[in-house]
């Protein structure tokens, strides 16, 4: 009968499949099978397979025995009743079966006998059918239960009435008339059933009077309260926990042992320490002392060894210089041109080594000055003149000529260096001034890393223009060296060179005859002359002279800055450069772009002499060893040497020095005691000329006083010379002269 | 004889240290002289008595910086401890005592 029943489960699984497969509608369902699975074939789905439940659980053990202590042998122990469930809660219920021990005894005891009767066979009923359910797993109602349940009854019946029997065997008949009248009516109500039995009891009772009067009616056993249970239960939210984790405070681990001896060394090392420390600090200023000294040992030590390979170097490189430069260096020394002897009153300039500093190539040498202390040394300032298009940085250089291959000192300043002066007390102290208008101190002895030891303050004092030339003064009365700057701009300051610092003060500032100009928001602008070049009188030291870019030359002094003491017109170009006669102090040179180098005298509006060269005159210096001499270079490259004891027109020597195609010459400078003179050009280079014997002569004692210096003698023979020009119809000749000559 | 002269140096030279002296700390600077402060008084305060010596700078301490301090007083000892970074002083008090104080809640 089973497998039947599951054959007509599966055929109504199926037929709930084919309603599913109806409400497609609702939601397209795709089964998801596992890739792995195994094909069955359609056969095998359809093949019924037997499934045989039993009664008996193969998991009992049939025989299981247990070691009795008492009995002191192996006793089999009883057969749970449950099998191998164990009971998790037990709950006593009210109701109990008919057939327990308990019941018999209710039931022996008179309460409900009738009523167990028909409560009996139904209750037995109901859980047959429960157990059919398990079974068939169909809540199906048989058909033909009917006839069975009244045999289960008839049956319960009968075993009802052996009980019935023990307990009143004399009551015997009742029972079992009774019972097949309850079988034939079982759907009538309990409690009228109930009640006819008891009627039927009754009449059962008055029938056998003397044997069931005793027993007393109780109707129901099981539940003896009639009442039902409701309990509603509200809508428990879904829980959800939320949880956050600090993090913890960082944690160390630390351990250490307490001892006596561990305290006591412990506070020996401290206390040792702390007296020392009091040593330590009594004496400080010494130790500190000694110790610095002690170290600047090591230092001194350290730099002295640095310093001889330094040297070492310096020598190896001159002695390789040399051996290059070695023609040079002889021609230097001893080559004098022996064709003087014949051309009378004509000289000529031999050209020895040419400088160059390579990253300088591309800048013009500004300004070059010998050192007046080491006559081998020569300065140089790197900038540019070509004002379009202006250098960004500038060099100041130190040549020596005992080695022409590379400079002595350098350092590249921020700005192109256009003039530089050297410090005649301190020769190693160089003021240079730059395009930007700063002015520097630098100073030569200081390793070649360090820069400028003082500069002017960029935003207080600098000029506002070009310093176009830089001298030193005198020292200030306090002690201090200082120095003179002219620039474009019209100033000239007066900087003290205080410690670590720069101190302006403006002498004086250039008032031009322009009247004043409107300026933008309705004042008016006064327009400062452009000076161009200073020159101090070497006697009187509050004198200067100042040319400007207009072409005048105005003599000032340092204690009138509204005025100048004279002025005049000395140019129509730029003066490029103001140079007192070493012997005679009334007597200047000056030079300008307007092609023409002026001889003048203090006080005279005229100039004594005047030479047109052809070209833009850069620089004029007189010689140092003769009054008469002066040296000048042009823009188209040749520097003339005059001298006026021999020719009083023309220039005793006319040399190209360089190409006037490309370069021009900036500046010249003749050296104090050497016949050489230095000029630069526009290309970086420095050309050393040595002066041939005929630029060079030298005054010969008259027989009357031999004793006579040459100084008195070179005094006497400018004097001598100027007498004759100073003669007033002479003076104006001599300009026509030259007018007439070029 | 030798041992004579020497006897009475050993005696200039042994100094009774009693001021307060950190071993190990790294605490900030205003706790730390704090913790050294109440270590001293508590252990002048109650110089027989190392108990009620930590219990006072324990309870001084969770007062002041929080509390779950502890404080070992003793003079001799050894430990392994756990503390929370800049929590711990360790210092000798006294010549012969040592403190011990940190944080571990």
């Amino acid at each position: 009968m089973a497998p039947k029943k599951q054959k007509d489960a599966t055929i109504k699984s199926r037929g709930n499949l084919v309603e599913d497969d109806n409400l497609d509608w609702l939601k397209p369902r795709t089964l998801l099978k596992p890739e792995d699975q195994e094909d069955v074939p359609e056969a095998d789905l359809e093949e019924e397979v037997g499934r045989i439940l039993t009664t008996i659980n193969p998991q009992w053990v049939a025989d299981q025995v247990a070691y009795h202590y008492g009995q002191g042998k192996f006793v089999v122990t009883p057969r749970p009743t449950f099998g191998k469930a164990y009971p998790l809660y037990i709950y006593q219920g009210t109701a109990i079966r008919k057939d327990s021990d308990e019941a018999k005894a209710q039931i022996a005891a008179g309460y409900g006998m009738v009523g167990f009767d028909d409560a009996g066979p139904k209750r037995a009923k109901v859980k047959k059918s429960a157990a059919e359910e398990e079974e068939e797993e169909e809540p199906e109602p048989e058909p033909a239960g009917g006839d069975e349940t009244k045999a289960e009854e008839e049956q319960a019946a009968e075993e009802e009435k052996p009980e019935g029997e023990a307990e009143a065997p004399a009551e015997d008949q009742a029972p079992a008339e009774a019972a097949p009248a309850e079988g034939e009516a079982p759907a009538a109500d309990e409690e009228e059933e109930g009640k006819e039995e008891g009627e039927g009891k009754k009449e059962d009772g008055a029938f056998l009077d003397e044997i069931i009067d005793i027993k007393p009616r109780i109707k129901k056993l099981a539940n003896q309260f009639n009442f039902c249970e409701r309990a509603a239960l509200t809508y428990n939210y879904p829980r959800r926990s939320v949880d956050t984790q600090t993090v913890p405070p960082p944690r160390a681990n630390f351990g250490a042992t307490a001892l006596q001896c561990i305290i006591f060394d412990y506070y020996q090392e401290d206390y040792a320490r702390k007296m020392k420390e009091k040593e330590d600090e009594r004496p400080k200023r010494l130790r500190k002392k000694k110790a610095k000294h002690v170290k600047t040992e090591q230092q001194i030590h350290d730099e002295k060894l640095a310093q001889r390979i330094r040297e070492a170097w310096a020598i190896l490189e001159r002695l390789v210089n040399q051996n290059i430069y070695d023609d040079i260096a002889q021609d230097y020394r001893y080559w004098d041109d022996p064709s003087d002897e014949f051309r009378e009153g004509m000289g000529s300039l031999l050209p020895l080594w040419k400088f160059q500093f390579e990253p300088m190539r591309c800048h013009a040498v500004c300004d070059v000055q010998w050192n007046p202390h080491y006559q081998d040394l020569f300065a140089v300032a790197y900038g540019s003149l070509d004002f379009t298009n202006q250098q960004k940085i500038g060099c100041l250089c130190l040549y020596s000529i005992k080695n022409p291959a590379y400079p002595e000192y350098s350092v590249i300043t921020e700005s192109p260096v256009i003039c530089l002066d050297v410090y005649k007390e301190i020769p190693y102290l160089v003021c240079v001034g730059l395009y930007d208008g700063n002015v520097c101190v630098y100073n030569a002895q200081l390793s070649l890393e360090s820069s400028y030891q003082y500069k002017s303050d960029s935003v207080r004092d600098k000029h506002c223009n070009i310093v176009w030339e830089i001298r030193w003064g005198p020292r200030l009365i306090d002690g201090e060296p200082s120095f003179f700057s002219i620039s474009g701009d019209g100033r000239v300051v007066q900087w003290a060179v205080m410690p670590g610092e720069l101190q302006a003060t403006t002498i004086i500032t250039l008032t031009s005859n322009v009247p004043p100009i409107p300026g933008p928001d309705g004042t008016m602008l006064t327009v400062n002359s452009c000076g161009s070049c200073v020159c101090f009188h070497p006697d009187k030291p509050e004198i200067f002279m100042v040319g400007t870019e207009d072409g005048m030359i105005h003599t000032c002094s340092l204690k009138y800055n509204r005025n100048y003491v004279r002025s005049m017109q000395g140019h129509h170009m730029p003066v490029y450069r103001i140079n007192y006669n070493y012997f005679n102090n009334s007597i200047y040179a000056s030079c300008s772009g307007d092609w023409r180098v002026k001889i003048w005298e203090d006080g005279r509006d005229e100039p004594l002499f005047m030479f047109e060269l052809g070209s833009p005159v850069g620089d004029v210096k007189w010689a140092p060893y003769s009054s008469t001499v002066f040296a000048a270079c042009t823009a188209d490259g040749k520097v003339y040497v005059f001298d006026l004891n021999v020719d009083k027109y023309r220039p005793i020597c006319v040399q190209a020095v360089v190409s006037k195609k490309t370069k021009k010459l900036t500046r010249v400078d003749f050296n104090v005691k050497l016949p050489v003179i230095v000029c630069g050009d526009t290309k970086g280079t420095c050309h050393v000329l040595k002066l041939s014997p005929n630029l060079r002569v030298m005054c010969k004692p008259p027989k009357k006083a031999q004793g006579i210096d040459q100084r008195t003698l070179q005094i006497l023979k400018l004097d001598k010379l100027l007498s004759l020009v100073r003669d007033p119809p002479f003076q104006t000749g001599v300009v026509d002269e030259k007018f007439d000559d070029d | 004889m030798a041992e004579e002269p020497a006897a009475p140096g050993i005696v200039t030279e042994k100094v009774v240290h009693t001021y307060p002296l950190i071993r190990h700390s790294d605490m900030s600077e205003e706790m730390r002289v704090e913790a050294v402060e109440l270590s001293v008084t508590a252990c002048e305060k109650f110089s027989n008595n190392n108990e009620l010596a930590a219990r006072m700078v324990k309870e001084t301490m969770d007062k002041k910086f929080g509390p779950a301090f502890h404080v070992v007083v003793g003079e001799s000892y050894g430990f392994e401890i756990t503390y929370e970074c800049t929590t711990i002083c360790y210092l000798y008090f006294g010549g012969n005592q040592a403190i011990c104080i940190w944080k571990c809640s």
